[in-house]
């Protein structure tokens, strides 16, 4: 299913790749300042803007090739003494990178313009020069027309610390704003990510006329201060960089035909190791894979038409048409139904599924939607509760039940925004999801005790970040291939951020840990070791569970298989040379029941 | 896990016949009953056993048979697991009878207190369900032994009766739910022997169990409880393991799934259409290469290799398992602490929620995990701890909330997000823009619908009340399934039936609030404009996005466009034109039925052949020449006035989209209009052009085109659980 698969996206998956076959593909390009004041360190040997520029740029092309590698990034330089691009046609710009996806070279290629040895070799390929931000602009049109595949989204993102690229030169800035807005006809947005320069950056004396007008009437664009820390930079890229898309789009009716339209939004989705990809021995080419379905006795294909599905209940076989396996999941047409309201704190921590996506509304499919949504927004927020709903994501999915929790606008002292307006929607558990769990009876802590463990929290408390620990697993993969792929030594080290720091801990908690455990433990008590009574269990079941084929035959006929455990059911079918390929209790229960009760 | 025998005991003497006119018989409504329980039993596939007892059967066949006492008792069917042999018995095989035998349900009893003795397994509960009307004479003689039968063996008793036990003597308006309002019959209407019955089946059950032995009187209205189908439940896995401090502080604890999205244990398997039989489909799974011939590559000549963005580099299973992320197994290592609030509820990852209690019977171990707990609550803090399930799965980071119930303490941990998993979205401000703001006149408007909708209400006693709990609902997916199928199993040949009318009840907002909302949502509807807006549905024929526009320079699109229409001069030369190749299909079929060498039938079939050949090929490239092979054919077809191969062609390749995943594929054809030959084309088509219009109109496409979103994410799962 070509690259469809390579999306770690699960909820959003079918939804962005079937948008991407019919829309086409991302791409961003890097429009970079390589004029001498970008080179200029900051104070206490701070990284110059131009190193903290390519520290971004390669933190884009790595996430891209984790998150998203369809996508085309180019990466091109302005106000340079050297020229390249298509043709020689512009002086002073140099197209480092077309626009193309990302790969591991590309990452060297960034990695070498870092640091201290990145500004020498700048020096050397680039050179610094007089700059014309119009025809850079230029430049980058043609990048874009050059690619014969269909894209979706443009994005270009200006990197500069100079806030008349011209020197007031007229004609220039006349010139760049003209290729500016050709640009921007053509559906390019243009941003502008402004760094640190002594004296403040003034956006008004040029820049204003460049870039695309906010999605909002606000002005929040251009308010934004420039990018001192390296941090906000990240930041402020990453928010303009991931283009946000729509998982479904439908209507939150809230009661006799009154609807708004939304739009749901993964903004969590779990991040996978992507699935291998089958290649040729002989050419390392990709492979493609066919799957067809034909009959075991005449070999002939078998149409839609000449298979049904079924399934086995109380020892009977029950089949079904294609069609009707769908009509029994379809229970209405997608969408968001209001039950009601309820307090916030009926919604219960424990009622968890899955993670939750966003939702804000679609003005462009229901005019009025957003001022309905905003006051509901508003309203729930401020009376603390949270909207009920029915919903039906996809078509011939089962209903859930969600909450729509309020969410308000947060934005950080840089105004870049936190957390943006909206509901967030928490998937809620049916009566099947909830376990029915035996209460081990409780020893309640005195307090004693637990005032001492509190100290020991105290001391362990730290300021949690959503974003702070990197999946170990998937940066190893990658780490790995991109040593694989680079034809390097070893792979960079990676650091296994959610590693806890036992060194650390133990030293701040000092002697707080053996007064806690004088306080709670008898002092011949081991923790670590195993209870007795445990490990004699373990013994009494090794002596294998023997049972004949005849009690086995009985099994079958009461429907009792199920009683015996998965060792002894993977015997019998070796008995009755029954071939299964499960290993899960009810694919061998099932195979056992297909031979033997036929 | 708690195994159990029932025997469900009913009467079917003629008396259970007897019914006013338009009333359900007793017969017919013990019948029910006990059909919903054993459905439940199926589809539950729990392991319990279960038996069916007869009385009043115009024959006997019982273990006592031989006494005369022991006269019309039937064992349908002893103790062993439901099916739906037994399903179909009930529906097919049990009718009322004519006998009326008296003193006969105390004698029953004893059957079925034989028949419980009878398993061979260890039971955990034995259960008796007896569904009669009364109406047989009834001796008291033999009650104490019975009883005492039933102590000694330790049998719980229930009773289904037509109409309630306690008519008018004072019952909880509470009770009055449970046991179905309004029951016809109730009351008055009882006979003398029916009176005199209840009074022992009260005394058996007072001295069965002093407190709540009335309870366990039913009527059969009862049944509205049991049309649902039983809850999934699983039997909780214990997880033991360590929560560690640093390196010098450990406790000892038990993890288990509180909460998590419940999968049915079984799936659709594929079976023959006629045989039914599943050995007799098969699926194979090729490889070939992207080449025109397809060349096909045996499995042994495939390696593995992993997309680094635009390079794929090779990655045998040897090299990817020596490097790949090892440690060190099971753990449940805390990271640090941190503020309640700053673990925001919308950022759970995962799909459940671990409680974790204290190691079992470690009491030092639970006052260790009570003082922190404890601790966690009193400061509004969370662990934020690392957890491996064990040395095969993937850690994770997450957070463990202290959950302080009034029976029990424990920890609650759920998984957060990696980095890698968020996107940080931005979304443009809906306060700073004046389009949006809503009016003081729509804020109280839509204030006034809250109040109106709230689920949670308050009673005279100030207690809440919450009147729509989700977590109570059973999953309407898999009652709907079960519904189904049990309908195809007892039913078979006749269409599934509409959804039952308490499981739409349940998924619709309760009725008080709709009418209560009513006026508040009329004020919403006056102060909100909401307008639809029209959409000029922005068609992309596959040209555009194929970019065949630009790619391909005018004049040979031109040459293309003449070649459609005239025959080609420069085709002839290349006139060795003798089947459908595969580098430009359309062409070549053109050609051969301008040659006329073969006939039109044939050529079309080689045709197809090539379209089912690039089809295969699943990507967008493909398509694009597929579609120009399918107007190429429609084109053909409609000069030579025989619509019928192209239709039937083009009807079968729509119903093989959901099984071919040609989601895409259809839509692009859909966008180009290419659709069936009408009857005003082609004279003698059976298609109206009304017709040939709706049929790109399908429901069906987009629906199929929601699954393969699910297969990445599955595949995934399979391959993370091989490799690692």
């Amino acid at each position: 299913e070509g690259y469809g698969e390579q999306l770690p996206l699960k909820l959003g998956g079918a939804t962005c790749v079937r948008e991407e076959r019919l829309t086409g593909r991302d791409s961003l390009v890097f429009l970079v300042d390589a004029s001498k004041e970008m080179f200029i360190k900051g104070e206490d040997g701070a990284p110059s803007n131009f190193d903290m520029t390519m520290q971004v740029v390669r933190t884009v092309y790595t996430s891209k090739i984790i998150s998203s590698h369809r996508d085309l990034i180019a990466l091109v330089f302005y106000g340079t003494e050297h020229s390249k691009n298509p043709n020689d046609t512009f002086k002073h710009v140099y197209v480092y990178h077309d626009l193309d996806e990302p790969g591991a070279k590309r990452v060297q290629d960034v990695d070498a313009l870092r640091g201290e040895k990145g500004a020498k070799l700048a020096a050397e390929t680039l050179g610094c020069g007089p700059s014309s931000l119009g025809d850079a602009l230029w430049c980058c049109a043609n990048l874009y027309s050059d690619i014969k595949l269909r894209l979706s989204h443009k994005r270009l993102m200006i990197f500069t610390c100079r806030e008349q690229p011209h020197g007031g030169d007229n004609v220039k800035d006349r010139q760049a704003r003209t290729k500016a807005s050709d640009l921007k006809e053509t559906g390019v947005v243009i941003d502008l990510i402004h760094l640190m320069k002594p004296g403040g950056f003034d956006v008004s004396l040029f820049f204003r006329d460049i870039v695309s007008p906010p999605e909002d009437e606000s002005e929040l664009g251009l308010q934004l201060e420039p990018c001192e820390k390296l941090d906000d930079l990240q930041k402020r890229v990453r928010a303009k960089e991931q283009k946000k898309r729509a998982t479904a789009r439908i209507n939150l009716c809230l009661g006799d035909g009154l609807n708004v339209a939304v739009g749901l939004y993964a903004t969590a989705v779990t991040a996978r190791k992507p699935p291998p990809v089958k290649l040729y021995r002989e050419s390392n080419e990709a492979v493609r894979s066919k799957t067809r379905t034909f009959h075991t006795q005449t070999g002939s294909l078998l149409l839609p038409s000449e298979i049904k599905k079924a399934q086995t209940y109380g020892k009977k076989q029950i089949e079904m048409e294609k069609d009707e396996v769908d009509f029994i999941k379809k229970f209405d047409d997608p969408g968001l139904v209001l039950m009601g309201f309820k307090p916030m704190e009926k919604l219960k921590l424990h009622h968890h599924i899955k993670p939750s996506v966003f939702l804000y509304p679609e003005e462009g499919e229901i005019k009025g939607s957003a001022c309905l949504f905003s006051a509901l927004l508003k309203k729930c927020s401020e009376k603390n509760v949270y909207a009920l709903c029915r919903c039906i994501a996809r078509r011939n999915n089962p209903p859930r039940f969600v909450a729509l929790v309020p969410q308000n606008e947060e934005v950080d002292d840089a105004k870049v925004q936190i957390n943006p307006p909206g509901f967030n929607v928490i998937y809620l558990p049916y009566a099947d999801d909830v376990r029915t769990l035996d209460l081990p009876r409780c020893t309640s802590a005195s307090q004693e005790q637990v005032d001492k463990m509190k100290d020991i929290v105290t001391k362990l408390r730290f300021k949690y970040k959503s974003d702070a620990f990197e999946n170990p697993v998937i940066q190893k993969h990658y780490r790995n291939l991109e040593a694989l792929a680079l034809d390097m030594m070893a792979p960079e080290e990676v650091e296994d951020l959610i590693m806890p720091k036992v060194e650390q801990i133990d030293r701040r908690l000092g002697s707080l840990v053996d007064e806690f455990k004088n306080l709670v433990y008898p002092a011949n008590y081991n923790p670590e070791s195993k209870p007795a009574a445990k490990r004699k269990t373990g013994a009494e079941k090794k002596p294998k569970v023997e049972v004949s084929m005849d009690q086995i035959k009985v099994h079958v006929q009461n429907g009792t298989l199920g009683k015996l455990t998965v060792p002894v059911l993977k015997e019998a079918c070796k008995q009755f040379g029954v071939r299964t390929t499960g290993t899960k209790k009810q694919e061998l229960i099932d195979a056992l029941m297909d031979q033997l009760s036929s | 896990m708690a195994k159990s025998a029932l025997i469900l005991c009913m009467d079917v003497g003629f008396n259970m016949s007897n019914s006013g006119p338009g009333e359900e018989s007793p017969f017919d409504q013990a019948k029910r009953v006990i059909q919903k329980f054993v459905q439940r039993q199926v589809f539950a596939e729990t392991k319990d056993e279960l038996a069916l007892v007869l009385f009043g059967t115009d024959s006997t066949k019982n273990p006592l048979d031989n006494d005369d006492q022991y006269q019309n008792i039937t064992v349908h069917r002893n103790l062993m697991v439901p099916d739906f042999k037994l399903l179909e018995e009930i529906e097919n095989q049990i009718h009322p009878e004519s006998q009326q035998a008296d003193c006969i349900f105390d004698i029953a009893l004893n059957v079925c207190v034989l028949v419980e003795n009878t398993t061979i397994h260890k039971l955990d509960r034995r259960n008796i369900v007896l569904l009669t009307d009364l109406n047989s004479p009834v001796s008291s003689d033999n009650l104490d032994v019975i009883i005492e039968n039933l102590k000694q063996a330790d049998i719980t008793l229930q009773f289904f009766l037509p109409f309630p036990a306690e008519e008018g003597d004072g019952e909880a308006p509470g009770d009055q739910d449970r046991r179905g309002p309004g029951h016809p019959g109730t009351g008055k209407g009882l006979s003398e022997e029916q009176k005199e019955g209840l009074d022992m089946v009260k005394h058996i059950m007072l001295t069965l169990d002093e407190e709540e032995g009335l309870e366990q009187i039913y009527t059969f209205s009862a049944i509205e409880q049991l049309c649902m189908f039983k809850r999934i439940e699983r039997r909780p896995m214990a997880w033991p393991c360590q929560l560690t401090i640093g390196s010098a502080l450990s406790i000892r604890i038990v993890g288990y799934k509180a909460v998590t999205e419940e999968k049915l244990k079984k799936s659709w398997k594929t079976v023959d259409a006629q045989t039914n039989q599943k050995d007799d489909v098969k699926r194979e799974t090729v490889y070939c290469l992207d080449d025109d011939n397809e060349t096909e590559v045996q499995k042994e000549d495939i390696i593995q290799g992993f997309r680094y963005g635009s390079d794929i580099v090779p990655f045998s299973k040897v090299d990817q398992e020596q490097m790949k992320y090892t440690h060190d197994g099971k753990c449940f290592a805390v990271l640090g602490f941190t503020k309640q609030s700053s673990v925001q509820r919308h950022r759970f990852m995962g799909t459940q929620v671990i409680k974790i209690f204290p190691g079992k019977d470690d009491e030092h171990a639970a006052v260790a995990l009570s003082a922190l707990i404890q601790a966690l609550h009193e400061l509004q803090m969370v662990a934020i701890v690392r957890y491996a399930y064990d040395r095969r799965s993937n850690p994770q980071v997450g957070a463990a909330f202290p959950c302080i119930k009034q029976d029990h303490e424990c920890l609650m941990y759920v998984q957060l997000p990696f980095m890698e998993d968020l996107r940080h979205f931005t979304f443009p401000s809906l306060e700073n823009n004046s389009k949006f703001t809503p009016s003081d006149e729509q804020l109280s408007a839509v204030d006034s619908l809250i109040d109106s909708m709230m689920l949670v209400e308050e009673d005279e006693d100030g207690k809440q009340k919450d009147i729509f709990k989700v977590h109570d609902i059973p999953n309407p997916a898999f009652q709907r399934l079960f519904q189904c199928l049990h309908h195809r199993a007892v039913n078979p040949g006749t269409p599934l039936p509409a959804m039952e009318s308490w499981l739409k009840a349940t998924l619709e907002c309760p009725e008080v609030i709709r009418e209560r909302c009513q006026s508040a949502l009329g004020e919403i509807k006056n102060k909100f404009t909401l307008t639809q807006v029209e959409k000029k549905k922005k068609l992309k024929t596959s040209a555009q996005i194929f970019g065949k526009d630009s790619d391909e320079p005018e004049a040979k699109k031109a040459k293309e466009d003449e070649a459609d229409e005239e025959f080609n001069l420069a085709d002839i030369a290349e006139g060795s034109v003798t089947s459908v190749g595969s580098v430009d299909p359309a062409r070549d079929f053109r050609t051969l039925i301008r040659q006329k060498t073969l006939t039109f039938e044939e050529v079309c079939k080689q045709l197809t052949h090539r379209i089912e050949q690039l089809l295969g090929n699943k990507s967008t490239d493909y398509y694009m020449k597929s579609i120009t092979c399918v107007e190429a054919f429609r084109e053909q077809s409609v000069k030579l006035g025989n619509a019928d191969l192209y239709n039937s062609y083009l009807q079968l390749l729509k119903s093989s989209i959901p099984t071919q995943g040609l989601e895409s594929f259809w839509e692009l054809l859909v966008q180009d209009g290419v659709t069936l030959i009408s009857e005003d084309e082609v004279e003698g088509s059976t298609v109206t052009r009304n017709e040939a219009r709706q049929f790109l109109v399908t429901e069906r496409i987009e629906e199929a085109a929601a699954h393969p979103a699910e297969d990445p994410g599955d595949v995934d799962d399979l391959v993370r659980i091989v490799l690692l």
